[in-house]
């Protein structure tokens, strides 16, 4: 039996969690409107240096659900195609383009998610689960639900470093423009999935990502992904976030009871 | 055996693998207190928060391999371990551990991460976040400091539940909500969902913290039982990304050994041995296992049976080969290590 591949990653993000019990307790200091609701326009809250705090669980924001209301986790279109709101796509390479086209023929099967391998630096971002970031004076930290793992982002002023050992996540520094937060990544390793058309990024990329959060309830995140290897010129998307509130993050190994890679046969 | 034995060593070169040939990072961080020559000076006084708290961020070392990470019971007798979970315990150790969370890309418990692995913490006002590299993926653990209770009936999870507070200088986390799938350790010992852990974090100075850990199970164990692993800062340094590849490494883990053998038989492999004078190895047996323990080193090491001879270290891979006289008793045994053979004769 061929199983369709995006269906039944999809599926296997729903089932983890589908009879889990989500937390509830109530995040403290909601800003609230007069009837007592959360005002998700209220002024983004600020760390005690003055800049914007941006901690707080995120999910990227996603097209409104159907009146039955949403699946427990939204995928938003950027998880499936990260160009889908450029005019013309993403600026592939020949090749790339080749390799997208063979990836959507062979139903996604070699996606290293399928394979409970890491969804990278920039699918910590889109994917369905969401991402909780923790913002300290040196250091801001991306939590992730799917896998529990994280990503560092270093604000204590040190320099990228200049032959890092390559890795899915990269290494990351940040620095504030303003009420922007200027990160720039370098050190990502070859085989990471854009999105789940396969949209490649090669161990020549460089990452640029502006966190600007513009009012209490929404982080604004614009992705420049400069990777000449496999793109014709540097591109940028936006990958805007809405804030979660009165839960927490879930425990979501990929690894736990896989049974589905023996079934992702491709075409 | 030759084939399970490399099954072993894959699997221990595959969790090696990760960071034998890896850049590491050295990036003098700012804000560590350093002496006249530029090194970080360790035992500076321990920095604080805005609030007045230790500030218990930073990377840190676990005391390393050979503490409590192969065997987190090792201070208690067989009469503190409920016998169920003995039980299980002996038949991990003759399965070589080959359903371990980590052999299946799953995590360790994080008690085993602050023994012999590298965490980060970061600390902030209401929330503590614990970075660890990982052996087998990287992982994050929260620790809520903002006063709220443990929840009631928790979602069971690897990493469970934790709320921290002040005692003092002391943070004293409590973590419920554990699934009942971690291994305490790397030989096996199980625990249940009513397990309760009790951390005490006090930083002493700049560069070192205590940590002691109390386990409570007391459908696996009799009683609580705590144990220290102190921490030491690893300045001017920062995590590896650390990712398991399950399809790539699971397959070449075939299991242990099916073979039991009768207590009269182990029986007599039990004694004092002696690798060289003053250097003693002394066998005993529990259940259907021989454990071996060597010199003052409390740590006892379990041998599951390959043949009626030759017993496995199911935790490193290296085995244990008995020597019969002609008349077929015991007359010593030769440790088959890593490093080389080493012989050891039975003391009469």
């Amino acid at each position: 039996m061929r199983l369709h591949l995006l269906a039944s990653t999809i599926a296997l993000l729903l089932s983890v969690t589908a009879s889990a019990q989500w937390l509830h307790y109530p995040t403290p200091g909601i800003p609230r409107t007069r009837d007592g609701k959360p005002n998700l326009a209220a002024p983004a809250p600020r760390t005690s240096s003055g800049k914007p705090d941006l901690s707080g669980i995120w999910e990227l924001e996603h097209p409104p659900c159907h009146a039955g209301g949403c699946a427990d986790y939204v995928g938003a279109p950027e998880f499936l195609n990260l160009g889908v709101k450029l005019k013309d796509g993403l600026p592939y390479q020949p090749w790339a383009a080749e390799l997208v086209k063979q990836r959507s023929a062979d139903l996604g099967r070699d996606d290293p998610v399928a394979r409970c391998l890491p969804s990278g630096a920039v699918r910590i971002l889109t994917f369905p689960p969401p991402r909780k970031i923790i913002q300290t004076p040196g250091e801001v930290v991306i939590l992730s639900e799917r896998d529990v793992t994280f990503r560092q982002i270093f604000t204590d002023g040190r320099p990228l470093p200049l032959d890092p050992s390559p890795s899915w996540n990269g290494f990351s520094t940040g620095k504030w423009d303003g009420n922007t937060l200027v990160v720039e990544t370098n050190g990502l390793r070859d085989g990471a999935w854009l999105d789940r058309n396969g949209s490649p990024m090669t161990d020549a990329a460089r990452m640029t990502e502006r966190f600007r959060r513009v009012s209490y309830g929404r982080l604004e995140i614009e992705l420049t992904v400069d990777d000449p290897k496999a793109y014709t010129k540097p591109w940028t998307v936006t990958l805007n976030q809405l804030i979660v509130l009165n839960t927490e993050l879930l425990d979501y190994y990929c690894n736990d009871n896989e049974k589905d890679v023996q079934h992702a046969v491709g075409k | 055996m030759r084939i399970k034995l490399i099954a072993i060593v894959i699997q221990i070169a595959a969790i090696m693998a990760g960071t034998a040939s890896a850049q590491w990072l050295n990036y003098p961080a700012p804000g560590i207190p350093r002496t006249k020559d530029g090194k970080p000076n360790l035992a500076a006084p321990a920095p604080r928060t805005a609030d007045g708290k230790p500030d218990l961020s930073g990377v840190w070392s676990g005391p390393g391999p050979g503490s409590y990470d192969r065997n987190i019971a090792r201070d208690l007798s067989p009469r503190d371990i409920q016998p169920w979970a003995e039980a299980i315990y002996q038949q991990r150790v003759r399965d070589m551990g080959k359903d371990a969370p980590r052999a299946n890309c799953l995590p360790d418990p994080f008690a085993y991460y602050h023994m012999v692995d590298v965490a980060r913490i970061v600390q902030n006002p209401g929330v503590i976040v614990m970075l660890y590299q990982g052996t087998t993926n990287s992982v994050h653990r929260t620790i809520f400091t903002d006063g709220r209770p443990l929840p009631k009936d928790p979602n069971p999870s690897w990493m469970g539940y934790s709320v921290g507070h002040w005692e003092g200088d002391t943070l004293v986390v409590d973590t419920s909500g554990f699934n009942d799938r971690s291994w305490l350790d790397i030989e096996g010992h199980p625990h249940t969902e009513a397990l309760r852990i009790t951390e005490r974090f006090r930083r002493r100075d700049f560069g070192h913290m205590d940590l002691e850990m109390t386990v409570d199970d007391p459908k696996t164990f009799t009683r609580p039982f705590s144990f220290r692993m102190d921490q030491t800062l690893t300045p001017d340094t920062d995590l590896l990304e650390s990712v398991c590849e399950h399809d790539t490494s699971v397959p070449h883990m075939l299991g242990g050994t099916a073979i039991k053998l009768a207590p009269e038989v182990l029986s007599k492999y039990t004694g004092t041995y002696q690798y060289a004078p003053g250097r003693d190895a002394v066998i005993t047996f529990e259940g259907d296992l021989l454990f071996l323990q060597e010199g003052a080193n409390p740590l006892k090491l379990p041998l599951a049976p390959n043949s009626e001879t030759e017993f496995v270290a199911r935790a490193i891979g290296e085995h244990v080969e008995f020597l019969r006289d002609s008349q077929g008793a015991i007359t010593g045994f030769i440790y088959h290590g890593e490093r080389g053979d080493r012989r050891a004769v039975r003391k009469k």
